[in-house]
């Protein structure tokens, strides 16, 4: 074993010492600044990294002088022993006695201690360390095997939650088949909740579900007037659009009635009526509210997920194509059916059923065509087909849960323990 | 949608074939919007899809619309309708109470128990459903052999007179019933704030009720020994009143009974400009529909004749009008369809009739880009960098408490968005900010193994005067470390490394808020506007919650650094 840079024993680079060795010497980058001529002491501090060492050793060294709070190069060095030092003991080459003792004293390096690595040739050892690599005392050693079948110490990665990982993958799977995402406000008002929807204020098809009201704030505002004069007069007598409407006197202050999102469909009539995109397919997954008892089917809150496709000529075949293409490619359906239908805004309506390869037959999703009462008032001609789709079920088989509360799952061991949705 | 049971045995005696059960569970029930939901020997579970056509929430509804499908027996129903002698007179004090009552005579009737059965679902699904709980319609039923016209429909104060009511043993005033009878309690709150309550009475004094409540013993007890029937509806309503009385004396008709009107007499004109009126009416509705219209949005090729057939089997009539242009097909309806008011609700009976599992879907190819909304994208930007982080991510509800938003984090109380009609005082406001949510899951996990580190990013809705809604959905993201020991400086590296990797420029200014211990907290600060807070959680508020183990957070808008 050949000994290296010095009597004294094997010297590495400290970690300011290796730091020195890549970015210059502070001194050394403080001379080279200076030569191009004087310069205020705040610029230095500025330009030069650890300023105070490399202020500190120029003075010490008598190359550089402070005067007015300007520096000036007065002694400009040819080299630098001490960055020279660096490069050799990096190098494994002999570095002499007095320069090694400025090193030790400027901590730029670190003794390693020979006795320790000398004494451990021809034992077996357990830990790899940087100074049994460096001295090559590694090759007369040898290494402790482990038992390396054990599992590591459990560790908790950072995730995802699985519900928001599976809306996700529900989202892109959407936009692979051409639709562009909407949204809308949590807090909205009846008229695109209901009235823009063709829903009757006084009537039992406003009540197709139960929903919540706003104490506060109470009213919003209504859109504008061209809207609103055209769906009041569809409401009442059915305007243009061929229908008889449904024959009551329509308040304006009831439509501008504050609720949370009840439905998803809330959002569709707000973008009908600011302008998309024909052909346009459109779809959003948000957050709804009713007050329903929460059980295992029914959570404070839950996630909708609807839209609808505009085109010239779609008919209610396509409505069907439509069923039939999220049934088999987002539900993993093997098989399919169709019953008639009923929501208040479309009409024909129709459900899809799918035998799904884990659940059975189940819902999946609705479909209808809007009523013309609903897409006329906002100035659509277009047959558009809107649909929603009920994903809860499928996210919960994807999570292998039953409890759909479970959803939303506060429970910290549970989601550390969840596998991931791929 | 409605729930309803009905005899297996009855509903084929009804349709005048033995269906085999699996036809009618695959097919037949399709017809009429339906789906056999359970079966328990002769006892079937129909879901009825449709929430606006309430003649079909019963046996006889249903089985018309099968009949027409798979008998000879297609084209309208033919209601007779004769006139009774009965006269209803109708007080002008009920004008502020409740207004309007149609009323009609039901004669003939062999009532057996699925008569009546079916009879007592109807009239309660109708007025659950259809009439909002009795609030718009309430519809009774009565012996008319115990009731002696002409009858008035009037108003009366509470303590001024008792009867029997039904199910009961004892005499009560109005006012002893909305406080005893559990009818009354049920509905008592329709009649909340009104002097005098509603009644019918006849010439006998004898009440027959007080709707929209509970009928009396004496009269309104229909029994398998009733022959004759005198029904009455009250409500707000003409339209809705009339549909009602229709889908009850249809399906009455069904099974056998004789129908007849009944001369209603108003203080003052009130329908069609007429104050006496005859009711029912149960002559058919006229609408006319463009064949190549019909065409359009099935997307089948069906000629007006095929079209015609097809209606005929939902019970229209039909006549083919029009020059070889344009095709017209005029449609008779029947009177207890209350659901047809554009050409596209006659359109959807015709695919019905077609079968919708016999038309073949078609995939539009529509050229669309698809896109996620840039808020996604950017939340799930974020979510990235902080599961980078080590960081577990938590998904709360938006809508929380007050205590929970304000009181927990020892902090005042704000004005929030808040739910009129609760379910439970748990969930009433919608957070304005979303650190509280996170402090309630570390509060539920204290159990959990520690070092905890969870995030969550959502919205929280902020009150805005200058918003179509009044408010505006701002979405946040929050991050909090729970362990034996936390510090400033381990959180804060959290969020210097969220903004780093987003490469956004932000400097931190001490701040001082209640929720976080004094000296150890600042505001974050993007471009000089604060975008949320950073530091130690107060021991105060982590006495609130209940929780023994440290926590640093933070919370920013990150709409701002979009």
């Amino acid at each position: 074993m050949q000994e290296k840079n010095s009597k004294t024993g094997p010297f590495r680079l400290s970690k300011e010492g290796q730091n020195y060795l890549e970015t210059g010497l502070p001194e050394m980058n403080l001379v080279n600044i200076l030569k191009e001529g004087p310069l205020e002491i705040q610029k230095a501090k500025e330009m030069v990294g650890n300023f105070n060492i490399a202020f500190q050793w120029t003075k010490k060294n008598g190359w550089v002088v402070e005067k007015d709070g300007m520096l000036r190069l007065v002694k400009e060095p040819k080299r630098s022993e001490i960055q020279e030092a660096l490069k050799k003991i990096a190098d494994g080459e002999e570095v002499e006695k007095g320069i090694i003792d400025v090193l030790i004293q400027r901590k730029l390096v670190k003794k390693m201690i020979r006795g320790e690595v000398d004494g451990l040739v021809g034992k077996e050892v357990s830990d790899l360390t940087p100074d049994l690599i460096k001295t090559g005392i590694w090759k007369k050693v040898t290494f402790k095997p482990y038992n390396v079948t054990v599992a590591g110490k459990r560790i908790y990665p950072g995730k995802r939650h699985p519900y928001d990982q599976f809306l996700m993958k529900v989202r892109r799977k959407l936009v692979e088949l051409g639709f562009k995402e909407m949204t809308g406000p949590t807090v909205e008002t009846e008229f695109w909740n209901f009235d823009a929807l063709f829903q009757p204020q006084n009537h039992p098809a406003r009540d197709w579900t139960q929903t919540y009201n706003m104490k506060h704030p109470k009213f919003g505002r209504l859109p504008e007037k061209g809207i609103i004069s055209r769906v009041k007069a569809t409401h009442e007598d059915g305007w243009t659009t061929g229908g008889t409407g449904w024959g009551y006197e329509w308040d304006a202050q009831k439509a501008s009635r504050l609720m949370p999102r009840a439905h998803d469909t809330a959002i569709s009539p707000r973008y009908l009526a600011k302008g998309v995109e024909i052909p346009g397919k459109y779809f959003n997954i948000v957050r709804c509210y009713r007050p329903d008892v929460i059980d295992a089917t029914h959570g404070v809150e839950f996630n909708q997920t609807g839209g609808f496709v505009i085109a010239k000529d779609l008919t209610f075949k396509n409505l069907l194509g439509l069923l039939k293409q999220f049934a088999y490619e987002i539900a993993g359906a093997k098989k399919i059916k169709f019953y008639a239908d009923y929501y208040p805004f479309t009409e024909p309506s129709c459900q899809i059923s799918i035998k799904h390869p884990q659940l059975g037959w189940m819902e999946a999703a609705g479909a209808g065509i809007f009523r013309p009462e609903l897409t006329e008032p906002l100035g659509i001609k277009e047959p558009v087909i809107a649909w929603g789709f009920g994903i809860d079920r499928l996210a919960m088989h994807a999570m292998s849960i039953k409890d759909i509360r479970y959803l939303f799952s506060r429970n910290l061991e549970w989601l550390r323990n969840q596998t991931i949705i791929i | 949608m409605p729930t309803i049971d009905v005899s297996f045995k009855d509903l084929c005696r009804l349709v005048g074939r033995n269906m085999p059960l699996e036809k009618l569970r695959d097919e037949y029930i399709l017809y009429a919007k339906g789906e056999v939901d359970e079966v328990k020997g002769d006892e079937l579970k129909l879901d009825i899809k449709d929430t606006n056509r309430p003649e079909l929430w019963s046996a006889e509804g249903v089985a018309r619309e099968i009949q027409g499908r798979i008998t000879k027996h297609i084209g309208l129903p033919k209601y007779k309708v004769g006139k009774s002698k009965v006269v209803v007179k109708v007080d002008k004090k009920n004008e502020n109470v409740r207004p309007y009552t149609v009323c009609a005579v039901a004669k003939g009737l062999k009532i057996d128990v699925n008569v009546l059965s079916q009879m007592i679902q109807l009239q309660e699904k109708v007025c659950n459903t259809f009439g909002r709980n009795r609030k718009e319609v309430a519809l009774g039923v009565y012996d008319l052999h115990r009731v002696k016209p002409p009858i008035n429909f009037t108003t009366v104060k509470p303590e001024s007179i008792k009867f029997v009511p039904l199910e009961f043993d004892e005499a009560m005033t109005p006012k002893e019933i909305l406080k005893k009878h559990p009818k009354g309690k049920e509905f008592g709150h329709l009649l909340k704030g009104f002097k005098e309550y509603p009644i019918f009475i006849d010439s006998a004094g004898n009440v027959l009720s007080m709707p929209p409540v509970i009928n009396s013993d004496y009269t309104g007890k229909v029994t398998t020994n009733s022959r004759d029937l005198f029904i009455e509806c009250s409500g707000f309503n003409f339209k809705f009143l009339m549909a009602a009385l229709n889908v009850i004396v249809t399906a009455l008709a069904d099974r056998g009974a004789k129908i007849q009107t009944v001369k209603v007499v108003y203080p003052k004109r009130v329908y069609e400009n007429k104050s006496t009126i005859y009711t029912p009416e149960l002559k058919p509705k006229k609408f006319t529909i463009k064949a190549d219209y019909a065409n359009s949005v099935t997307g089948l090729k069906l000629t007006p004749k095929q079209m015609c057939r097809l209606l005929e089997k939902a019970r229209y009539k039909t006549k083919v009008k029009g020059g070889k242009k344009e095709k017209k097909i005029e449609v008779l309806y029947p009177a207890y369809r209350q659901d047809i008011m554009h050409p596209r609700d006659v359109v959807e009976d015709i695919i019905i009739s077609y079968g919708y599992n016999k038309i073949e879907p078609v995939v539009s190819e529509l050229a669309t880009i698809g896109s996620i909304d840039n808020k996604e994208v950017f939340s799930n930007a974020i979510a990235e960098i902080s599961v980078g982080l080590g960081l577990q991510e938590v998904l709360s509800y938006t809508l929380t408490n007050k205590d929970n938003l304000f009181k927990k984090m020892n902090i005042e109380e704000q004005i929030v968005a808040e739910v009129e009609n609760p379910v439970s005082m748990n969930w009433n406001v919608f957070r304005n900010w979303l650190l509280p949510s996170v402090m309630e899951f570390l509060s539920n996990n204290q159990h959990v193994e520690y070092p905890q580190r969870v995030f969550e990013i959502g919205d929280v809705v902020l009150l805005d005067d200058t918003q179509e809604t009044k408010t505006k959905d701002i979405r946040k993201l929050a991050c909090a470390i729970s362990n034996t020991y936390v510090s400033y400086e381990e959180i804060s590296s959290v969020l210097d490394a969220v903004m780093k990797t987003l490469g956004i420029e932000y400097k931190l200014k001490s701040a001082t808020h209640p929720s976080f211990i004094e000296g150890r907290s600042a505001n974050v600060l993007v471009k000089g506007k604060s975008i949320g807070l950073i530091g130690e959680i107060h021991p105060a508020v982590m006495e609130n919650w209940k929780l023994e183990m440290p926590v640093a957070a933070f919370e920013i808008d990150i709409e701002e650094l979009q």
